[in-house]
């Protein structure tokens, strides 16, 4: 899948994916004043339900952090064509979402740029954020 | 004159015609009718190995494969998957101690299990999956009958299932191919055969009789994980709105309030020229999808300040002013449910059931099923309803269950269930609408047209709200299948959210 291709599938799934599949409070688990901008290469698409997640592996002052991201469920992706293979590591992603509270390396995805420069929304419950 | 050997035939050939002379239950299509209760018991969930349920004896294994299966036996304690409440896979759920219910329609065969409220869809209208290439707990079950018996064929299973508690196991290569022959009206015959190229030398067959439970009504649960979470605390009871336990201190809110009757809702009209059952009632089998405008993010209206939590349409129509009448304990509760520490409390942030009527306004799909004399949903969060036709009575009150006791009733095209004996252990959705143990729940289903269902649910809760109240939320039928959520199995949110609550609790304690 190409890059375009597969920044369109990420664009329709995390539309709804995050927000309309929740089984957990988001306020309660992240922290909206706690905004994060990361630039990573995928180490793995976790393809789970209730939620997938992205892991990034992020450099910080030399020191690289496996970051866990979280977004929409695996049954939203799934219904969108989406496979698990088309997300392969390596791939370069910049993410904007909001830190867990517990200020461990995990966040919860409000939208993702390709290398390409697109900028798409992900899977987060940002009011923002087109739902369902 | 006989010999022994036309003595030996005649003896056999009695005995094959009394077993074509053992007259089975049918269908309207002609199909044996495997509709009711029934169990295994014997060994085969603690050991496959044991005595005669393993065509041979013994379990084919290559080589490498003994030597993982007496690793797992020796660590069978920590290492079974269901000691963790996962899903057990295809073919251990079906001879588990625990009963399960069969539900029979022409395109369905579906099977809903006491243990977890798992449940099996297995479509016989001969499509195929819809969605390939997905690896799940309990597989694709695929159906067809070859003369009287149901032959289901399990792909997609993971790797991640066992056979029994003594560690016998497979890959993802699995392929099971179950046969379902009622022997007599009493008894199924149950074999499975497993191919797995990976792990064994050859197929291989188990064979367990399936007895009806004549005795039993109804399916109860045995929820694993909360009952778990439930003896270890990490799900603590609230006194305000948990079933009292026997010899438990009364409930710290005083007595229930007296409530008026429920206000007059305004009329729909169910549609005309609905697709219809046999026996002439509106047919609602179907995968459905609820357009609920946020209800799991509040019931009543509200423009989100919090960039996290989306904005909800309101789905209230009884009180007019469309908010919840709740009694001012509630509410307070109900305002304190927002702050961060308690989203742990949310029992879905646990991957428990969501209750009723949260089951039909969670943004995750459902499935209708009209087997004769029930109506059957299955919701792809892993639990089911049942709801008898036959003007049967409710369990006895001291049973409390997680999606409660529910009966219907048709009248005229709405379909009506009336549900008690909930457990008042789910909140209405994540910020914590309020609902407890006391809750009655009158909901109707109103088919306005093909595949659009009016869904109403109208709540009478004495110990939380002032007066009964009713949301309206239309169900929209769509062309898809239901997919597997194995909630528990990879809920990493879980600690968060218990990191969050802990740490609260740890500074209320320090500033104490």
């Amino acid at each position: 899948m190409n890059i375009t291709k597969l920044s369109g599938v990420l664009g329709m799934i995390t539309l709804m994916a995050g927000t309309a599949l929740a089984h957990h409070s988001f306020t309660a688990e992240f922290d909206v004043n706690k905004p994060v901008k990361l630039t990573g290469k995928v180490t793995e698409m976790k393809f789970s339900n209730p939620h997938s997640w992205i892991y990034l592996d992020v450099e910080t002052n030399g020191k690289i952090v496996n970051w866990a991201l979280e977004t929409g469920a695996a049954n939203a992706l799934i219904r969108r064509g989406w496979k698990k293979t088309d997300l392969p590591a390596g791939t370069v992603l910049h993410v904007d979402g909001w830190q867990a509270r517990n200020g461990t390396a995990t966040a919860n995805v409000s939208s993702v740029t390709f290398p390409d420069g697109k900028r798409l929304f992900a899977g987060s419950s940002n009011e923002s954020a087109p739902q369902q | 004159m006989f010999t022994w050997s036309t003595k030996a035939l005649f003896a056999l050939s009695a005995v094959v015609l009394s077993a074509q002379q053992i007259k089975l239950p049918r269908t309207a299509d002609g199909k044996p009718n495997l509709q009711g209760i029934w169990q295994v018991r014997g060994k085969a969930a603690a050991d496959l190995q044991g005595k005669g349920i393993v065509e041979g004896g013994e379990i084919p294994y290559q080589p490498w494969a003994i030597t993982k299966k007496r690793e797992n036996f020796t660590n069978r304690l920590a290492a079974d998957p269901l000691g963790k409440c996962y899903l057990p896979g295809v073919p251990r759920i079906m001879y588990m101690e625990y009963p399960f219910q069969i539900f029979q329609t022409p395109e369905h065969v579906a099977i809903t299990f006491e243990w977890s409220q798992v449940y099996r869809l297995i479509y016989t209208n001969g499509k195929p999956a819809p969605h390939e290439g997905i690896d799940s707990w309990m597989g694709d079950s695929r159906g067809r009958w070859e003369g009287d018996t149901l032959v289901v064929e399990v792909k997609a299973q993971n790797d991640k299932t066992w056979f029994d508690m003594a560690g016998d196991f497979h890959s993802d290569a699995m392929n099971v191919t179950e046969r379902y022959r009622m022997v007599d009206p009493d008894t199924i015959q149950y074999e499975a055969t497993i191919q797995d190229p990976k792990v064994f030398t050859k197929s291989w067959k188990i064979s367990i009789p399936m007895t009806r439970q004549k005795n039993m009504s109804r399916l109860l649960e045995y929820q694993c994980q909360a009952e778990a979470e439930e003896a270890n605390g990490a799900f603590e009871r609230d006194p305000r709105t948990w079933y009292p336990k026997p010899g438990s201190p009364p409930s710290p809110l005083g007595k229930p309030a007296v409530m008026p009757p429920s206000g007059p809702l305004p009329e729909v009209k169910t549609g005309t020229n609905l697709r219809r059952t046999a026996d002439g009632k509106p047919d609602l089998t179907g995968y459905y999808q609820s357009n609920a405008g946020g209800a799991n993010y509040g019931l009543e209206q509200r423009r989100s300040e919090l960039r996290l939590t989306p904005s909800t349409r309101g789905v209230i129509i009884d009180p007019p002013d469309r908010t919840l009448p709740y009694q001012p304990w509630a509410r307070a509760e109900r305002i304190n449910r927002e702050e961060p520490y308690r989203g742990y409390d949310d029992p879905t942030a646990h991957c428990f059931v969501a209750g009723v009527p949260r089951s039909m306004y969670v943004p995750s799909p459902v499935q209708i099923l009209q087997p004769p004399g029930y109506v059957v949903m299955l919701f792809e969060r892993m639990s089911w309803r049942i709801v008898p036709l036959d003007g049967r009575a409710h369990i006895p009150d001291n049973i409390r269950l997680w999606q409660g006791d529910s009966v219907g009733h048709w009248e005229g095209d709405t379909l009506v269930v009336d549900t008690t004996n909930m457990n008042g252990k789910t909140w209405l959705n994540e910020v914590g609408d309020v609902v407890s143990h006391a809750e009655h729940i009158v909901e109707r289903f109103i088919p306005t047209a093909d595949g659009k269902i009016t869904y109403r649910a109208t709540v009478t809760d004495p110990i939380a709200y002032t007066k009964p109240w009713t949301i309206e939320i239309p169900l929209n039928r769509a062309n898809d299948e239901l997919l597997e959520v194995a909630c528990h199995e990879d809920n990493g949110d879980l600690q968060h959210l218990k990191d969050v609550r802990d740490e609260y609790r740890a500074q209320q304690k320090k500033e104490k």
